[in-house]
């Protein structure tokens, strides 16, 4: 490999069936697509990243780093709709920085990958992102630069856009990261108390900021997984004896009723409750919910049938040569990192992907930029709520079929979660007819997003 | 080329030690960290032992094998043998990498366990090799070609 390039110049042009265009070439640059650049934002917030030693609440020291003298960093919360506005300052981050809106359809330019969607941010430098909260959810924001260590180190925390009209329910949200193999959740390790009144509702936004699945489940009470990945689940039904997986990335919403207990492992819990509540954790259950059949169905917005564009993303392992060293590699549709899949794309196709692993190892798969709802999973078909995803987990020897729509002009990252495994070449993208790419990995910033 | 025969055999098998020994070590450092609070899990990144044993198996003994298979055919001339069983250990290091790899690509832990006991499979084959070049020192004193003692 170079030690600079573009995306661009990276991997097999895949155009999916549907009409070849040119590559790479185009009226419109990555750099133009950007959220609304006039108007008074109705949120603004300034982070500061710092690579710095922190203390856990628990009082473990971890050598990582902070936003704005935190981590996790400020839980931000915004409403739909609202314009927020992010004044991202690298204080003294050697390697640079940029934040990523993990879940959050923004446009491309406000995406925050280092080397493809912005140059990192680096020692002295600001970056502002603008979007609009389109979409009310669960999400999350992460450095998009080294990101392996960033994120692992801390470089992370929340997003919350509430709904036009007040939640029913007491709202909480529970970020789960491991620090120096220590589990916790939102950023204390044992148990954490919230109070809430007997009988009471209460949310649980459940988000996933480490490399795999998250095991969480439920005593206390029955529950219902009431969103996944920002998008709400359609008539959910009550659940008691199941837990859930949320994938590395990914975010469930649960409604439990207090007094209740959500324990997400390694010794971490949620109790929620009465001040003084204690509520005994049962054993992690054998099972969890399928969210393939959980649910009912509603219409979707667009005819998944009536595909413009299919795309295979199959992931293996095996022995090669990547920069002339040796090693154990993951591999996309058979072939070795910098010959990856380029999927093509128009804006307003209507896409489908084969994604199957093969290689050992669960692979929890993100795409930027948007949310595709899955069809099947082995061959059998969905059955429950539509089951929008934009982080799934893809299991060793599974295979999913999804479907979205290319409504979101730009180059986006399709890559795994795993953010050791994306950064050992298990990364793919998805580039739309007639949009250039200004930025480059390696260069003067140093790009390195994984 | 018959005392690089011996030496590099004789590393592959401290090869071997170092490798027993490094992936015990991290194993039971792991356990006792769990012990105290660890969670180990896809996001586990493993110890010291476990980067040694990577870098040395992934990288040392590979290389250590080929060196050893390179040797191997000139030092036959003054090493009975010496070709035959460089092909064993390099075959058998090749094997050892195999039987890793597919430990995780189908996840299969009783193939990790194959690991373990090539591992000491190895470890014979290359102390043999070690051992040919003594036979061939003791061959040495009969009338021989004086080739062996230049080497």
């Amino acid at each position: 490999m170079p030690s600079t390039y573009s995306v661009m110049d990276m991997g097999l042009v895949d155009y999916g069936g549907g009409p070849a265009h040119e590559h790479g070439s185009g009226t419109r640059s990555v750099a133009d697509l950007t959220g609304p650049q006039s108007g008074e934002p109705d949120v603004a917030v300034d982070l500061d990243a710092r690579k710095e030693s922190f203390e856990l609440a628990g009082g473990e020291r971890v050598d990582g780093y902070t936003l704005n003298g935190t981590s996790p960093g400020p839980a931000l919360e915004v409403h739909q709709g609202d314009l927020v506005q992010v004044t991202l300052t690298n204080v003294d981050v050697p390697d640079g920085v940029t934040l990523h809106w993990h879940g959050l359809d923004v446009p491309n330019a406000e995406d925050g990958v280092a080397g493809v969607t912005q140059d990192a941010v680096l020692p002295g430098e600001e970056h502002v992102y603008r979007f609009v909260a389109e979409d009310a959810g669960t999400y999350w924001y992460h450095s998009h630069q080294v990101s392996h260590a960033q994120v692992r180190g801390g470089l992370f925390g929340t997003l919350v856009v509430l709904p036009a009209e007040a939640l029913p329910e007491t709202d909480l949200v529970a970020a789960v990261h491991n620090y120096a193999d220590r589990r916790t959740l939102n950023g204390s390790t044992g148990i954490t108390s919230a109070a809430a009144a007997d009988g009471e509702p209460v949310r649980v936004r459940l988000v996933n900021t480490d490399n795999g699945p998250l095991r969480a489940w439920v005593s206390g009470s029955t529950y219902r997984v009431v969103a996944v990945d920002g998008r709400d689940v359609h008539e959910p039904t009550d659940l008691r004896d199941e837990g859930v997986i949320v994938t590395a990335g990914g975010r469930i919403d649960l409604v439990v009723t207090a007094p209740a207990r959500v324990d997400t492992g390694g010794g971490t819990a949620l109790v929620v409750g009465p001040r003084g509540t204690r509520v005994e954790g049962r054993p992690e259950p054998p099972e969890q919910v399928d969210l393939l059949s959980y649910g009912s169905p509603a219409a979707l917005p667009f005819d998944p049938d009536d595909a413009d564009r299919r795309f295979t993303y199959d992931m293996g392992r095996r022995v090669g040569l990547v920069d002339g060293k040796p090693g154990f590699f993951w591999t996309i549709n058979g072939r070795l990192f910098p010959d990856v899949p380029m999927f093509h794309v128009a804006e307003g196709d209507v896409v489908r992907m084969t994604i199957s692993n093969h290689s050992g190892d669960v692979h929890p798969m993100h795409l930027h930029g948007h949310h595709a709802v899955v069809i099947s999973r082995d061959g059998e078909p969905a059955t429950g709520s539509p089951w929008w995803v934009d982080s799934l987990n893809v299991e060793d020897g599974e295979t999913y079929e999804i479907a979205f729509v290319a409504d979101n002009p730009g180059i986006w990252m399709d890559h795994c979660h795993n953010l050791d495994h994306a950064r050992d070449g298990l990364v793919a993208h998805l580039a739309y007819a007639g949009v250039t790419e200004p930025y480059r990995v390696g260069g003067r910033a140093d790009n390195a997003p994984e | 080329m018959k005392q690089t025969y011996r030496v590099v055999s004789a590393l592959i098998a401290l090869g071997v030690i170092v490798q027993a020994a490094a992936i015990a070590f991290g194993w039971f450092d792991a356990i006792l960290q769990v012990e105290d609070g660890a969670v180990i899990d896809e996001n586990y990144d493993g110890n010291a032992g476990h980067a040694l044993h990577g870098i040395v198996g992934m990288n040392v003994m590979p290389l250590l094998g080929l060196i050893l298979l390179i040797v191997s055919f000139f030092a036959a001339r003054t090493v009975p043998g010496a070709r035959k069983w460089g092909g064993i250990v390099f075959g058998l290091i090749v094997l050892q990498i195999a039987l890793a790899i597919l430990t995780y690509i189908l996840s299969a832990s009783l193939i990790g366990a194959l690991h373990g006991i090539n591992a000491l499979v190895l470890f014979g084959a290359a102390v043999k090799a070690h051992l040919l070049t003594r036979t061939a020192v003791g061959a040495a004193g009969a009338p021989q070609q004086g080739t062996s003692v230049a080497v």
